[in-house]
């Protein structure tokens, strides 16, 4: 099965409140990276 | 008082030297040797590229920086290193004759030597390509395109072809950004129509990046990079072919050989592509004046540290710890590494040779924050070398992040980005017993305007990092 981009994928990636909340989810992983590294 | 000399103001030794300059500035000797007196933010010339961003928005000058931290900085390029007598002998800029920098640590944070030279006919200088690797390439890559625009606004149709140069190339993810922003470019000025857009890379597959590509689970299956940059050049209608070595260019014309032997031409009006990346080169000598360059640096010019090196592909891919941990070498314990002018123990994708004898291999991608996760560790270990005698400090390629974001346009209203996050870079099957040997949570790979406002962020963030002002330690590298 080949993915393809839709138009209602292209409507969600422009969709200001969607778009907000992938922001934040996209901070929590690099957040819980960062964490899992051995920063210190 | 120690004395540590860092080479390079580039992602990693500037992270390097402002760590080392916080903790150790005023009581010890911290020096930065740079060829020129600006920090470049190299993400974003993908940017001035395409005239989206002024070049002074992505540079600051190094001084005042180095000032506020007690860092000494002495502009001009590091010639040779003498490793027994602990010197860096400089060619000082504006023909200021040469100085010798002594040292009791050594940081090599150089970034990349772009090797033009190994594809004849490639690059902006003596060549027929451009390039974004530096500001000026990046400067004139813009106005070869600006030009290139007005032929299309004048009617005529062209051929636009973006990725790497050379066999062995590396930076796939910046050479993807450059050719979406193109798009984007081309769309606002109503050309894309007068405009094919090509993709020509070394990597094994679509999506690869050098890092043997991502695997992410959407809506309970598992989407690839493959089908995902496919969908995105599909959705641009940017035609694509990868296993490819670039051998030569010609004017309007590139040299290519593929996996299977073949070789070919692509023709262009304007191309793009990535050159291969050397290490610094440095001759090192020791105290009766021999070369032991050997015992330091592999032929690429990388310098050597405490990876394992020479293991067969499969094993290493088998084999976390053949990653380095503190970037060190092993023969001259004083002398570190860090960024892209580390030895890495071999590529993350995995090689080819084709029937020809020629090796197409995508390098491992080593810039950005992977050159400041290392360039920090470097400088903690030298702080605790300096204060307590021993390192504490470790986190080899299998155990690091990275985001790679391909912006589409930089527009916080209407601009998209491809953004990838990789976790870890290199895959560590033992830690993460899975297919990809990746953390599936974190590793994540979409498209949409939450990218472009990344992306934003990210240029800000780091901007305001590397001028070390308030609170730059809390902004992960």
């Amino acid at each position: 099965m080949t993915f393809e981009i839709t138009e209602k994928d292209a409507r969600k990636m422009n969709n200001k409140l969607i778009q907000l909340w992938r922001f934040i989810v996209l901070n929590l992983k690099i957040l819980k990276a960062v964490d899992h590294s051995k920063r210190s | 008082m120690a004395n540590v000399v860092i080479i390079g103001a580039g992602f990693a030794g500037q992270t390097a030297a402002l760590y080392l300059g916080s903790a150790l500035g005023k009581d010890h000797n911290i020096t930065v040797i740079n060829k020129y007196d600006v920090f470049g933010y190299t993400p974003s010339w993908v940017w001035v590229g395409v005239g989206q961003m002024a070049p002074e928005k992505t540079v600051f000058k190094l001084k005042p920086v180095y000032d506020k931290f007690h860092i000494h900085f002495v502009q001009g390029t590091a010639k040779s290193i003498f490793v027994d007598d602990q010197y860096v002998l400089v060619d000082k800029a504006d023909d200021g004759g040469e100085e010798r920098v002594p040292y009791d640590y050594l940081v090599i944070a150089t970034g990349a030597k772009l090797n033009f030279a190994g594809t004849p006919g490639l690059g902006p200088h003596d060549g027929y390509t451009t390039s974004i690797c530096s500001l000026p390439h990046a400067v004139d890559a813009r106005d070869k395109l600006f030009q290139l625009m007005e032929r299309m606004e004048r009617g005529e149709k062209v051929k636009i072809v973006v990725g790497t140069g050379h066999p062995g190339a590396t930076c796939q993810g910046a050479a993807f950004e450059y050719i979406t922003n193109i798009h984007k470019a081309l769309l606002k000025r109503g050309l894309r129509d007068k405009a094919e857009l090509m993709w020509l890379s070394n990597e094994p597959a679509l999506g690869d990046f050098g890092v043997r590509g991502v695997h992410v689970r959407k809506n309970g299956r598992l989407l690839s990079s493959e089908d995902f940059i496919r969908a995105i050049f599909e959705l641009y209608d940017i035609k694509w072919q990868v296993q490819t070595g670039v051998r030569k260019v010609e004017p309007g014309r590139i040299y290519w050989e593929n996996y299977e032997g073949v070789e070919g031409e692509t023709e262009f009006d304007f191309a793009m592509l990535i050159p291969q990346f050397l290490g610094p080169g440095f001759t090192y000598y020791d105290k009766d004046g021999k070369d032991v360059t050997d015992q330091l640096a592999n032929k690429g010019g990388f310098v050597l540290v405490d990876a394992i090196y020479g293991l067969d592909w499969d094993t290493l891919a088998e084999t976390p710890e053949a990653w380095p941990a503190v970037y060190q070498n092993r023969k001259y314990k004083n002398i570190f590494a860090a960024g892209i002018a580390f030895a890495p123990p071999g590529s993350i994708s995995r090689p080819f040779v084709n029937p020809n004898g020629l090796s197409i291999t995508a390098a491992p991608p080593r810039t950005g924050m992977i050159s400041g996760i290392i360039g920090r560790i470097v400088a903690l270990n030298i702080i605790d070398l300096v204060k307590r005698g021993r390192m504490t400090h470790a986190e080899r390629m299998t155990e690091m992040f990275a985001a790679c974001i391909a912006s589409m346009g930089d527009s916080l209203w209407d601009g998209s980005a491809a953004t990838i996050v990789i976790y870890p870079v290199v895959p560590d099957p033992r830690t993460y017993p899975n297919e990809e040997g990746r953390d599936l949570f974190v590793t994540d790979m979409e498209m949409g305007l939450a990218g472009a406002w990344m992306k934003r962020m990210i240029h800000t963030t780091f901007m305001h990092k590397l001028q070390g002002r308030i609170g730059w330690k809390l902004i992960p590298e």
